[in-house]
């Protein structure tokens, strides 16, 4: 699983990397195939009801037939509903292969997945019925094919594929239930939605508005310039020749065809068990790098900055077990990821996985060796780059002359120790964050940029010269943007001179206080 | 913008077009429907009772007054729906055969069937025979109870069972279904072979009826 895992992170770098230089970090729509999929929910549920207004049970093909003949608006909006499913189900395929890729799939994130698994199941169904609807050759294919696949099980007595063998015309009531359903389908992904963010502290649900506003757009138009045709009526006494194939749904309706019926059913199951299953497949063990947060009970205040922070509700505020009269953080290891992000929002650095809090951070930055190999300046700019930032990246920065220092997510990073590189000789610290779209831990670049600049709690002391500081995006497929960004911080730095921080001349660290009767709480 | 960024966002138009077109391609193509067996089809699609086969006693006054009074009966009757023996030629050559017997586990329910069999396009003769195989000949006394004087509660309950089975076999299928004809079978198309309940007999249908 961990070379298919492999597999799939290189692919998606790639993938990333192109769609990064056609369209920059901010638009690249492969960090927002999540978003996309809900903005295309909208876009089908408004083309939808437009439809529906037309669409009589009593003569489906003929409704539908003219709909496509109205050039005004039945025709585009048609096609629009029909690519706009078509591009949700490509959507979510790479939402899918994103979350596997990035190992976001298991753990706290395994109740995303599996719903994720299920929503995608309702997607297909609430297309299918959609194709049935309109009962042209393709819609009564998938009829007579679905109803085959019905039959091979011991459900009902008679067989459904009667229905539309010819003997009597098709009863509307069957085109009703399909009509229920593609109705009620979609409204039950919108509940399931809610389900599939619900660990998520603020799930983003939209794109950014001038990606969302493109990718509908370009539907538009290619439902304009190429609207989708519209195949003959079924009839049940001819079969035709061949039928036009929306391959996103029936991708699957040659081996149904092809293969004995159980085969096909057997085939269907194992790979919505297996999909359901990744979980079980890519967890690991909580400990290192996927070891859960931990709270030090005799440093926290109480602030109640980290629950704030935290972007899977997985911290809350108890009361303390001693007599100090704050609450207490509590983590709840079953919801942490382990993004760390919790530790950056510490001030006095009480929280954070083990080996990743603020004073750990603070620990690894007075051992750092500022000495680099290729470039020697008097006074470097370091660079505090994202575990998760490509290699090429990391390598590229260091032969610019950066020492680099890496940490788990932007968001880990603790403000203090950036103050603590100024005062140990660095002329200025830049920090590469990923993409904020494509960041494992949801909010690291964001929470980091209001602790820099915005006065966030656990925020970069006000002494420290923002001049000498600064926030950059490393995305793949922007490797000179990565370095022209560096360079111009490094000229701006070297022009500023000497700095006036002197070590260690105010205190960074809290000392913790003393426990009265201290007990760990552990979680119930 | 320098021009290498602004050629790698014409590439990123062109790329969105191209998944555009992609995506309605994805959306239509074609698929050939493939045909297993002939390019033409017979597809066999009814619902018919099956015939009855009982064997019926007459019970003796000591037997009837031994049961319950609600349950006294001259005329008892017990047995099994009928199995069929269904072929399918064309030709003259057999392409199908197969027993079919009434749904459920105990098999009174009607004979649901539904076949589709693939035969070659042109000019063909198709038979379509659905025969019992069981025979209703019954062993005991199955004649009805006329003896018992029809004003009696036993003579009503007589004369209601007769009723019941005589409709039951109205509604069953006859013992010999056929269907024989000449058709002229297109490549694509489907000779429906039904039963006719009010004619108790198999039709044939195609777009335009067969003859």
């Amino acid at each position: 699983m961990r070379a298919i895992e492999r597999l799939a992170r290189n692919s998606l770098r790639a993938a990333d990397a192109a769609a990064t230089r056609f369209y920059g970090w901010r638009y690249n729509p492969l960090h927002q195939t999540g978003t996309i999929a809900v903005a295309l929910l909208i876009v089908l549920i408004v083309t939808g009801l437009y439809l529906l207004v037309f669409y009589r049970v009593s003569e489906p093909w003929e409704s539908v037939q003219r709909l496509a003949a109205d050039p005004w608006l039945g025709r585009w909006i048609r096609s629009l509903h029909r690519f706009a499913s078509d591009a949700m189900v490509v959507a979510v395929v790479v939402h899918v292969l994103r979350m596997f890729a990035q190992e976001r799939s298991w753990g706290p994130r395994a109740l995303a997945w599996v719903s994720g698994v299920v929503l995608f199941l309702f997607v297909f169904v609430s297309g299918w019925t959609g194709f049935v609807m309109v009962w042209d050759t393709f819609g009564a294919r998938l009829a007579i094919v679905g109803a085959r696949l019905f039959d091979a099980l011991p459900i009902l007595s008679e067989p459904v594929q009667r229905v539309f063998s010819g003997e009597r015309p098709i009863p509307s009531a069957f085109f009703f239930v399909n009509l229920f359903l593609h109705i009620a389908i979609p409204l039950s992904v919108g509940a399931g939605l809610w389900i599939h963010v619900s660990r998520l502290a603020r799930p983003t649900l939209l794109p950014p508005k001038p990606l969302g506003v493109a990718v509908i757009s370009g539907l538009l138009v290619l439902s304009v310039v190429f609207p989708a045709p519209l195949p003959p009526e079924a009839d049940p006494f001819v079969i035709p020749e061949g039928v036009p194939v929306d391959w996103f749904f029936a991708f699957w309706l040659p081996w149904v065809e092809a293969l004995p019926i159980s085969i096909a059913w057997a085939g269907a199951v194992a790979t919505l068990a297996l999909a359901a299953a990744v979980p079980l497949f890519t967890r690991r063990a909580r400990e290192g790098a996927h070891a859960p947060s931990v709270v030090d009970p005799r440093l926290c205040t109480g602030c109640n900055q980290c629950p704030q922070d935290c972007p899977w509700h997985a911290i809350t505020m108890v009361p303390r077990d001693d007599d100090r009269p704050t609450l207490v953080a509590l983590v709840d290891p079953a919801l942490c990821v382990s993004c760390g992000i919790c530790a950056g929002s510490c001030a006095p650095m009480g929280v954070g996985p083990p080996g990743r809090t603020g004073r750990d951070q603070l620990q690894q930055v007075r051992g750092f060796d500022f000495a680099i190999p290729a470039i020697r300046r008097r006074a470097p700019v370091v660079a505090i780059t994202c575990a998760q930032l490509p290699a090429t990246h990391v390598h590229a920065l260091e032969e610019a002359g950066a020492p680099i220092h890496m940490v788990s997510c932007s968001g880990n990073l603790h403000t203090s120790a950036v103050e603590q590189f100024l005062r140990d000789g660095a002329a200025g610290v830049i920090v590469f964050s990923c993409a904020p779209r494509d960041c494992r831990g949801r909010e690291g670049p964001k929470w980091l940029l209001q602790r820099m600049y915005h006065d966030r709690e656990a925020e970069l002391q006000p002494r420290v010269d923002r001049r000498r500081v600064r926030l950059a995006t490393a995305a793949p497929g922007n490797l000179a943007g990565t370095l022209a960004e560096f360079r111009t911080f490094a000229d701006s730095v070297e022009a500023l001179g000497i700095q006036d921080l002197q070590p260690d001349s105010e205190d960074l660290v809290c000392e913790p206080q003393p426990v009265v009767a201290s007990k760990r709480r552990a979680w119930r | 913008m320098s021009i290498a960024r602004m050629a790698w966002h014409v590439a990123g138009v062109a790329a969105a077009i191209g998944g555009a077109l992609a995506l309605r391609e994805g959306s239509v193509h074609p698929w050939a429907i493939p045909r297993k067996s002939g390019d033409a089809q017979v597809r066999l699609s009814w619902s018919a009772r099956p015939e009855r086969v009982e064997q019926c006693r007459r019970l003796s006054d000591a037997e009837l007054a031994e049961l319950p009074p609600h349950m006294r009966l001259r005329l008892q009757c017990e047995g099994v729906f009928a199995r069929y023996l269904l072929t399918v030629r064309v030709d003259s050559s057999g392409i199908a055969s197969d027993t079919i017997r009434g749904g459920g586990l105990r098999h009174d329910r009607p004979i649901r069937l539904f076949r589709e069999i693939g035969v070659p396009s042109g000019q063909r003769r198709v038979k379509v025979e659905v025969a019992r195989l069981d025979s209703t000949s019954a062993a005991g006394d199955t004649t009805e109870d006329h003896d018992t004087p029809g004003d009696t509660l036993l003579g009503f309950r007589a004369g209601r069972e007769a009723d019941e089975r005589q409709r039951r076999a109205r509604e069953a299928m006859p013992a010999r279904l056929v269907l024989d004809t000449l058709i002229s079978l297109a490549p694509g198309h489907v000779l429906l072979v039904a039963y006719d309940e009010t004619a108790r007999r198999l039709t044939g249908r195609m777009a335009r009826s067969v003859p």
